[in-house]
């Protein structure tokens, strides 16, 4: 993806161990808004 | 055969249960072929067909008991650890989860003959909410089907299956070609991978101490972080950066349209 948006001429950077990384390091965190929230099929 | 069936008449029961309990918990075992091994067992008085029926039912049912609970409880974080070995992680779980629902509950019944499905099915029924009577039901009726129709497989086949057991030295040299056909196979596909993704490992990375560094100064700005995963937005209590939005992987084109050329773009996943 990263590749991708650097040929749509994007300046892309990639963080190295993600978002376990950016926890362990004591980065700020929030929780994801209700409203991203992909909505799965249930069964109840 | 008859060394088979020494093997069989010795651990018969513990090695159907242990074989179907590793296969129900998703480890790639051969249970298929446990039951048929048993089923030919049973056709030579060897073991009990009663008994090696409840061992194999047994064993599902307790396999695939606890995968519901783990789907239940870890909501789609289990779904999303048997989706990293998929081709396609990112969309995973949203196809299994749309293709169990469409297919509806009775996909249980048959789940168990499908690759793939069978691992996913338990964790899925947890997952999506569906009430432990009627898992219990539905799999127990899947259960019965797997391990009859395998275990009859078996029974009705044992003088076919003598036959082929008996050729097997001779079919060892040939089982070596294949392997090694394979190996090298494997090893040219991985070579060509290799050098056809080449190019996306010279992508810049910045360490999280710098991205932290940079949000603090007065540059922070012209940076956005964009979170790239699928499977952190299935659980309500999900965690991401703060500050960070997202971008739907599989939504590119039209995601790209609404990001500004003016921002440094910090991407992450898990």
């Amino acid at each position: 993806m990263a590749h991708l948006l650097r040929e749509k001429g994007f300046n892309t950077f990639v963080i190295v161990g993600g978002l376990t990384a950016w926890r362990k390091a004591g980065g700020h965190l929030e929780s994801v808004p209700k409203d991203d929230l992909v909505k799965l099929p249930t069964f109840s | 055969m008859n060394y088979l069936l020494h093997i069989m008449a010795r651990q018969g029961y513990a090695l159907t249960f242990g074989l179907l309990f590793a296969e129900a918990l998703g480890l790639p075992f051969p249970a298929a072929i446990a039951l048929v091994a048993a089923g030919a067992a049973v056709a030579s008085h060897t073991l009990s067909g009663p008994a090696v029926l409840l061992a194999s039912m047994v064993a599902l049912l307790i396999g695939d008991s606890a995968q519901f609970w783990l789907g239940r409880y870890s909501g789609w974080a289990l779904l999303g650890f048997l989706c990293r070995l998929s081709m396609n992680p990112e969309t995973c779980i949203l196809r299994s989860a749309e293709s169990f629902y469409k297919r509806g509950k009775a996909t249980l019944i048959i789940a168990k003959f499908i690759p793939g499905i069978n691992t996913m099915a338990a964790p899925l029924a947890g997952s999506m909410k569906m009430r432990f009577g009627q898992f219990l039901r539905l799999d127990f009726v899947g259960a019965l089907l797997y391990s009859s129709t395998y275990l009859l497989v078996g029974y009705l086949s044992r003088d076919f299956l003598a036959a082929t057991l008996s050729g097997f030295h001779a079919a060892g040299r040939a089982m070596e070609m294949i392997v090694i056909t394979a190996l090298v196979v494997y090893a040219i596909y991985r070579g060509v991978q290799f050098r056809r993704y080449k190019k996306y490992r010279v992508m810049p990375r910045v360490q999280v101490q710098e991205l932290a560094a940079r949000l603090a100064s007065n540059d922070a700005t012209r940076v956005l972080i964009v979170d790239v995963r699928s499977h952190g937005y299935y659980d309500s209590g999900s965690e991401r950066i703060a500050g960070s939005i997202r971008i739907e992987p599989n939504n590119l084109e039209e995601e790209i349209k609404n990001l500004p050329k003016d921002k440094d773009i910090y991407l992450y996943c898990t």
